[in-house]
């Protein structure tokens, strides 16, 4: 019986494991081929069914011509999502401990209210915020500049942040705030020093988050540049042409997605439930 | 280190009170004398933790000022008032170690390094802490969280109370005994203000010189354990503190005498107190001072008995008398007489409340 539920219990896991990375090796060994291993049907094992190549790969890096310069956008792109998400975590979580220890009223709005407007910011589709914010960015002379884009996504990534922190300070037990204050702690202090040292695992999360809608987005960064200043997700749009160069995008779907890949690893830890427990029991 | 006073203080959760009803804690005036031991009894919900809560600064007061000292605290933070405060559930500092948390208050106070350890490491001796100070405080059990938990109040010399808010519940009951013997030891020591909130009768009357007993957000009475039990000043403290509770009924005046139902007690002492026509009046005594006699006498009244029951080193029997099921509490050497016995009502131990309010004759 025991037998038979290892059986089918690793099944479950190499089946989903396949269908995770499947993909990934398929746009890896993808990356390594010329147009001629593609067009003319499946291949599978380099040397012997293709003829590995570079090209796929040398195109990222080539400047003018038939190739694009990934660096650039790159770097655009790290700047602009780790600025926007650090910007969003601080004050995201604030605004969520603020909403979770402190109670608001402004007329019939209350807490909850409150809440529910930082998050209904996600509940609208992106068509219906991009004009306002191309006005706006217009307006101050943003269009097309990172820094632009950045107060566009911390608008956009803030309320992820508040929505797990806040939840996150729920599980918090308010003795411990009070207890933070009876051993002379100022509200301030009580949050760095006390509150604070116990989200570490909300804070990774929300991050992550912040991290991986931030990096992903392509509907703004879209809309929002031109020339000057282009992210990762619209300079690898821009390498298809009119015959669908597989290899190159491959190699830079690759690219785009390390980040993400390598940080879900570093933080792994962080993400499990028995991190949270512990406060008060 | 002060007398803490409380000036009218009462406290309404939700806006602005209209009737007295609306008050968690209701208006009232009492005052903490310092160094010593208090316990705040009374059933959830009485708003025990809220007049603590108003003492430490955690919450503050609707109404009224809190004294530290002859001081107006009533706006100062929690922070600034020098109070410990340890709660239901124990709360640690779960990321550092023991020893870390219990220097966390005088880290907050800036003491010198050397302070702060010597501090320390007289507290966890105290408190049998020593041999877990480098361990990781959320590691440990319940029971030894608590003891950090108190450990914290305990650090710094200038408290000018020690508030423990049912710290007991989550102990074990055989270590229960030694952590309640270890707060008593702790408030001769260091010569502590202590407030223990709990609703076990037991733990307040072994713990506490003074007990206070709340009810429905007032403090019906403060005394000593005899106090309450000899001469409950409300029906609430005799319906909550001894076991089985006070036995009461709803009783009138006639000349000299108190008359409950159709029954006449002669009570000369007790038929002179004045009752307000429209008031709610009741004649309680506690089942230890209710007598049952095999011999009927004058002061007696015949009485059916409809069941005893052997508790170990004492029987209570249950009797109808006009109407109502009274306890007496018989030691177990008295014997107890069969079917029926004489009831009488030593008039010292029998007391009249009208409205819940303990009303005693002139000249008592």
């Amino acid at each position: 019986m025991l037998g038979l539920y290892r059986f089918l219990k690793y099944s479950a896991i190499l089946l989903w494991s396949a269908f995770v990375a499947g993909p990934f090796l398929w746009a890896l060994t993808t990356s390594f081929k010329t147009s001629e291993g593609i067009v003319s049907g499946a291949t599978y094992i380099p040397w012997l069914q293709y003829k590995p190549s570079l090209d796929g790969w040398g195109v990222l890096f080539r400047r003018g011509g038939q190739g694009i310069d990934i660096v650039d956008p790159y770097l655009a792109s790290l700047t602009v999502t780790l600025s926007a998400s650090a910007i969003s975590l601080v004050l995201g979580t604030l605004a969520a401990y603020g909403l979770s220890r402190f109670s608001y009223k402004a007329g019939p709005i209350k807490n909850a209210d409150i809440t529910f407007f930082f998050i209904s910011q996600r509940i609208m589709p992106p068509i219906v915020l991009s004009i306002p914010f191309f006005l706006m960015l217009q307006a101050f002379g943003l269009l097309d500049t990172k820094l632009g884009l950045i107060i566009v996504y911390v608008a956009l990534l803030m309320p992820i942040a508040v929505w797990v922190m806040i939840d996150f300070f729920h599980n918090i037990p308010v003795e411990l705030d009070e207890t933070a204050m009876l051993d002379g702690c100022r509200p301030v202090e009580t949050f760095f020093r006390v509150i604070l040292p116990n989200c570490k695992p909300g804070l990774v999360v929300a991050g992550l988050f912040c991290l991986i809608f931030g990096w992903n987005d392509f509907f703004f960064a879209f809309m929002l540049t031109f020339t000057k200043t282009q992210l990762l997700p619209v300079a690898v749009v821009a390498l298809n042409s009119s015959v669908t160069p597989w290899w190159s995008l491959s190699a830079s779907a690759l690219v785009s997605v390390a980040p993400l890949v390598i940080l879900a690893f570093v933080v792994e830890k962080y993400l499990s439930r028995g991190n949270l427990a512990g406060a008060i029991k | 280190m002060a007398k803490i006073d409380l000036n009218g203080v009462g406290h309404c959760y939700s806006g602005k009170p209209e009737k007295l009803e609306d008050f968690a804690l209701r208006p009232m005036n009492h005052s903490w004398d310092h160094g010593r031991a208090y316990a705040l009894l009374g059933p959830s919900g009485c708003g025990k933790t809220t007049l603590l809560n108003i003492i430490s600064g955690l919450i503050r007061p609707s109404e009224g000022r809190v004294l530290f000292g002859g001081v107006d605290v009533t706006d100062q933070p929690t922070a600034k008032r020098n109070i410990a405060q340890v709660f239901q559930f124990p709360v640690i500092y779960k990321n550092v170690t023991v020893y870390n948390n219990l220097a966390f208050p005088l880290r907050c106070r800036k003491l010198p390094a050397d302070e702060i350890d010597r501090k320390v490491r007289e507290v966890a001796r105290l408190l049998n802490l020593t041999e877990q100070l480098k361990s990781s405080a959320a590691r440990l059990s319940a029971d030894a969280k608590q003891l950090i938990s108190l450990g914290r109040g305990l650090v710094r010399n200038d408290v000018a109370a020690l508030l423990l808010d049912e710290p007991l519940t989550v102990i074990d009951p055989h270590l229960k005994w030694l952590l309640r013997r270890k707060l008593k030891e702790i408030n001769d020591t260091y010569n502590q203000t202590m407030v223990l909130v709990t609703h076990d009768q037991n733990e307040a009357l072994t713990f506490a010189e003074k007990v206070v007993v709340m009810q429905a957000g007032q403090i019906v009475q403060v005394g000593t354990a005899q106090e309450l039990f000899e001469n409950p000043r409300h029906t609430f403290v005799g319906y909550f503190i001894g076991s089985p509770a006070m036995n009461f009924m709803p009783c009138r005046l006639d000349g000299n005498a108190v008359k409950v139902g159709e029954e006449r007690i002669s009570l000369p002492e007790l038929a002179t107190v004045d009752v307000p026509p429209e008031g709610k009046v009741e004649i309680g005594i506690r089942p230890e001072f209710l007598k049952l006699e095999h011999d009927a006498s004058p002061d007696t009244l015949e009485v059916p008995i409809l069941n005893v029951r052997d508790l170990g080193n004492f029987r209570i029997a249950t009797v109808r008398f006009a109407g109502h099921d009274l306890k007496i509490k018989i030691p177990e050497a008295r014997p107890i007489p069969s079917e029926k016995g004489f009831l009488r009502f030593p008039r010292q131990w029998t007391k009249l409340y009208v409205d819940d309010v303990l009303r005693e004759p002139a000249g008592a």
